[in-house]
């Protein structure tokens, strides 16, 4: 046979999907190297043997998987980011997780912990009682024996205020209207603990001429994804495809504030639910996330630098979900330029909660242990530091459940540096 | 805008990056992944065979003349690679790694590798020095039980084999670690604190016999290496080196974390997990010019915009090449012509050990004497593209044993050849 005359269309594998991606592995162990996790652990062996080695032993028609310590990976993607092949790796074993979840069952905790929306509304209404059912030591004992769930984990608290929601309802006559429109995603965080976190990019938004619309939406479905619940989770982005799709055909840009709820948008959830349809890529393109949006604004000299001083000491750590959109840190791009702030960058590889990993008590302490050099940083540059700048909600919180000292949004920075924000109170100036 | 942006993050990309920013451009590296610096030994290995001939190469500047025409070492001629190579000492002292060579960096020294064959190797961590072979003390070669990466019996039987006196021994697991499943980097991590290493020292006191020398997996810490090896010697008394293991080494990825931080403290942001995945064309008035490269991120094509552009993905190995199952073989990013021959029966010589080396692994991207890609017709493709490294045509890295020397000597002229050209674009533009 002439090889040369093959015509290379006679191969239509899609090398780069999730399942092909392993083959692509030459076992060079970089990702073992430099993974939080199995550092700190032995529970958890490592990328690349939990993830394209031990996947040439699972097939969709095995019931069980060769390899229960792929529930030990916590998903930060730090494999994939120096990987030198392009191996899916974290997918590989979020895929792998799933497969246990279908096989066996899931227990109830990680149902709780992946149904966030869900918690997020059942206290809105109520919340003192709701933040005193949480959070008073008895019942955070009562929820770790009973439950699973790390007693000292940094549980968040329901707004006293009111949700986003409400508040962009009552405030919706002051609203700016243009006709340059964007969408905001808020995510379940936004909209039922950290209300500010909308108001800052609102604020922010119309400050640079925006008219901000807020559809109704659905959690993204990531902690859901990460628990291995992968139907209930495509029904959350079948639904936020529905209901957001159509703004993204228009043009609109949808922008989101929390990093882990637009990578999910964009590219979690249709990579590893095979959701490749019009809807769902046309969603993954018109999806950014804020300081995304915001650098390229800034890129085409479009956005108002109209900053005042802000007397800053500011460590900034890029979350992993920030970094697995692979787009720089233009969080670090757009705040350098505000007179005053002196910005102390993070190399530090994961702040260990990895969204619910850190709340489950089994985990905790790995959490707290892949941490360590992060919080290491943050101690190192504490002298003269009020705050500390991340774009995860749970990493913040698990900044200040280790550090002692406050985080914020970069966008809350930005919001204060515009003069319509207070750092401190966290309202609206 | 940037003035230089370089694609990839192994030692070429790295030391490209790091030449042009002491020459005052910004400059900005993407990568697939983190480089294959951590694959790789951490010796600077300049010439070790010629093509052909059955001995190791003594002294390398002086064999250069023997490679073939347009190899990369030809084009830049002996005296720069000379003059890039001690520069380069120089540039990582200055980052924290102590590199030497034989006294009179002419000559390749013979170090032991991961399976006790001598390698011959211009510049080598200071760790690694006293394994010379040409030197008279007797080995003692000292493995850690259950470590999966390292076989001191393998190294030390092969060197007795080549009249080396060196025998094995082996240091308990616990010497080393408290974990069970730890790889080379991590225990690497974990003789940073001095109590693990007290446990290493005590373990190893009962080993040795007097007049030997000690050599170990390339293991002995990482951040705190330098102390690591002092306290070991102090207490043992003994003289001590490193031996590379298989990957993931140790060796590789000090040199990368030391290149990384020169490169942080000269502001050049190194992003790795960003693939190059395409680029725009300006044509101007001296030719096509590239506008801009293009890399992969979550949802759409990230534009980075520089004056220059350096391509430095490696060859087969760096991932730089790929081919199809027809035989087609050809540069990732800018599709630039390969001299790989195109038929893929011509890829391979029948003996796999050929000493000429492979025709697939001999060919990469041609380049002028500025080190500047050139079309089939042997004009430069872009005006503003520069190629370094292991995409090189002309050149087989891993059966010359050449590939740090390539990596490093054109990373540094290429670097030289684009701050002069951006420096006459200025002034072209000031003139007019």
């Amino acid at each position: 046979m002439a090889s040369n005359t093959i015509e290379a269309s006679a191969f239509p594998i899609a090398w780069e999907s999730v399942d092909h991606s392993l083959d692509e592995c030459i076992k060079c162990n970089i990702c073992t190297m430099y993974c939080p996790v199995s550092a700190v652990t032995d529970l958890f062996a490592g990328p690349k043997y939990s993830g394209p080695q031990a996947d040439r032993f699972r097939a969709s028609d095995q019931p069980h998987s060769p390899d229960h310590g792929v529930d030990y990976c916590s998903g930060c993607r730090v494999c994939n980011d120096v990987c030198p092949t392009g191996v899916k790796i974290a997918e590989i074993n979020a895929r792998a997780r799933a497969q246990i979840v279908q096989d066996r069952g899931m227990p109830l905790r990680n149902r709780l912990l992946g149904r966030n929306e869900l918690m997020g509304k059942a206290g809105q209404y109520t919340p003192r009682i709701a933040n005193f059912a949480l959070h008073n030591p008895l019942s955070r004992v009562l929820a770790e024996k009973l439950v699973g769930i790390a007693r000292k984990a940094p549980l968040p608290r329901w707004s006293l205020t009111g949700s986003f929601g409400q508040w962009m309802q009552r405030t919706r006559t002051r609203r700016l209207r243009s006709d340059k429109k964007v969408v905001y995603f808020h995510g379940c965080a936004t909209m039922y603990y950290e209300p500010f976190i909308g108001k800052a990019a609102v604020a922010v938004l119309e400050h640079n001429g925006f008219e901000v619309i807020v559809p109704p939406q659905n959690c993204c479905g990531l902690p859901m994804l990460s628990n291995g619940e992968f139907k209930a989770a495509a029904g959350y982005h079948r639904s936020n495809v529905a209901r957001l799709a159509g703004f993204a055909r228009a043009g609109l840009p949808v922008v989101g504030t929390s990093t882990s709820c637009t990578l999910t948008l964009k590219e979690e959830a249709p990579e590893l639910l095979d959701m490749h349809d019009a809807g769902s890529t046309a969603l993954k393109q018109g999806t950014w996330d804020i300081f995304e949006f915001l650098a390229d604004l800034d890129a085409r000299g479009e956005l108002r630098t109209d900053f005042r001083t802000l007397p800053l000491n500011l460590p900034y750590h890029a979350p992993c979900q920030q970094r697995a959109h692979r787009v720089g840190k233009p969080a670090l791009q757009i705040l350098s330029q505000v007179p005053g702030i002196t910005l102390h960058e993070s190399h530090a590889r994961c702040c260990g909660i990895a969204g619910t990993y850190g709340y489950k008590v089994e985990k905790y302490q790995i959490g707290m242990d892949v941490g360590e050099e992060l919080f290491q940083f943050v101690r190192e540059h504490a002298a003269g530091t009020e705050f500390t700048a991340c774009d995860t909600e749970t990493c913040r919180w698990q900044l200040e459940h280790a550090t002692g000292i406050a985080s914020r949004h970069p966008i809350e920075i930005l919001a204060a540096a515009y003069g319509l924000y207070n750092l401190e109170t966290r309202e609206l100036t | 805008m940037l003035d230089l942006l370089v694609i990839g993050a192994g030692l070429s990309g790295l030391t490209t990056a790091l030449a042009a920013a002491e020459a005052g451009l910004t400059v900005r590296i993407v990568a697939k992944g983190l480089g294959a610096l951590h694959w790789s030994a951490g010796t600077i290995d300049v010439l070790g065979y010629l093509p052909g001939a059955p001995f190791a190469v003594e002294e390398p500047f002086a064999a250069i003349a023997q490679l073939p025409e347009r190899h990369p070492y030809r084009i830049l001629g002996a005296e720069r690679v000379a003059a890039s190579l001690r520069r380069f000492q120089t540039l990582i002292a200055q980052a924290g790694l102590d590199y030497t060579g034989a006294p009179d960096l002419a000559r390749n020294q013979l170090l032991p590798s991961a399976v006790g064959a001598m390698r011959p190797i211009f510049l080598a961590p200071a760790a690694q020095q006293h394994g010379d072979t040409q030197a008279s003390a007797p080995m003692l070669i000292v493995g850690v039980a259950g470590l999966r990466d390292f076989y001191p019996e393998l190294v030390a039987e092969n060197l007795a084999k080549q009249g080396i006196h060196a025998r094995a021994a082996f240091v308990p697991w616990e010497s080393v670690a408290d974990q069970r499943d730890r790889n080379n980097m991590q225990l690497a991590i974990g003789l940073d604190d001095p109590a693990q290493r007290r446990k290493l020292a005590q373990a190893l006191k009962g080993l040795m016999r007097p007049g030997e020398r000690i050599g170990m997996p390339a293991i002995l810490g990482m951040a705190d290496h330098a102390a690591v090896m002092a306290e070991l010697e102090a207490a043992t008394g003994a003289t001590l080196f490193e031996v590379p293991t298989l990957p993931p080494s140790v060796p590789g990825a000090r040199l990368h974390a030391a290149l990384r931080n020169a490169l942080r403290a000269r502001a050049v942001r190194l992003e790795s997990n960003m693939e190059a995945i395409g680029f725009g064309v300006d044509e101007g008035p001296q030719g096509a010019h590239v506008a801009w490269v293009e890399t992969a991120t979550s949802a759409r094509p990230l534009r980075h915009q520089a004056r220059a552009y350096v391509l430095a993905t490696g060859g087969v190995l760096g991932g730089g090449f790929t081919s199809d199952p027809t035989g087609r073989f050809w540069e990732r990013i800018f599709d630039l012509p390969l001299t790989v021959p195109q038929d893929r029966r011509a890829w391979f010589r029948p003996a796999f050990l050929d000493t000429a080396g492979q025709p697939v692994f001999h060919g990469g991207v041609a380049v002028d004497d500025h080190l500047q890609p050139l079309d089939g017709a042997g004009s430069r493709v872009f005006a503003n593209l520069w190629a370094v490294g292991g995409a090189l045509a002309d050149a087989d890295p891993i059966m010359e044993r050449s590939m740090e020397g390539i990596a490093i000597a054109t990373g540094m002229v290429a670097a030289a050849h684009v701050a002069a050209s951006l420096r006459t674009r200025a002034a072209t533009v000031a003139a007019a």
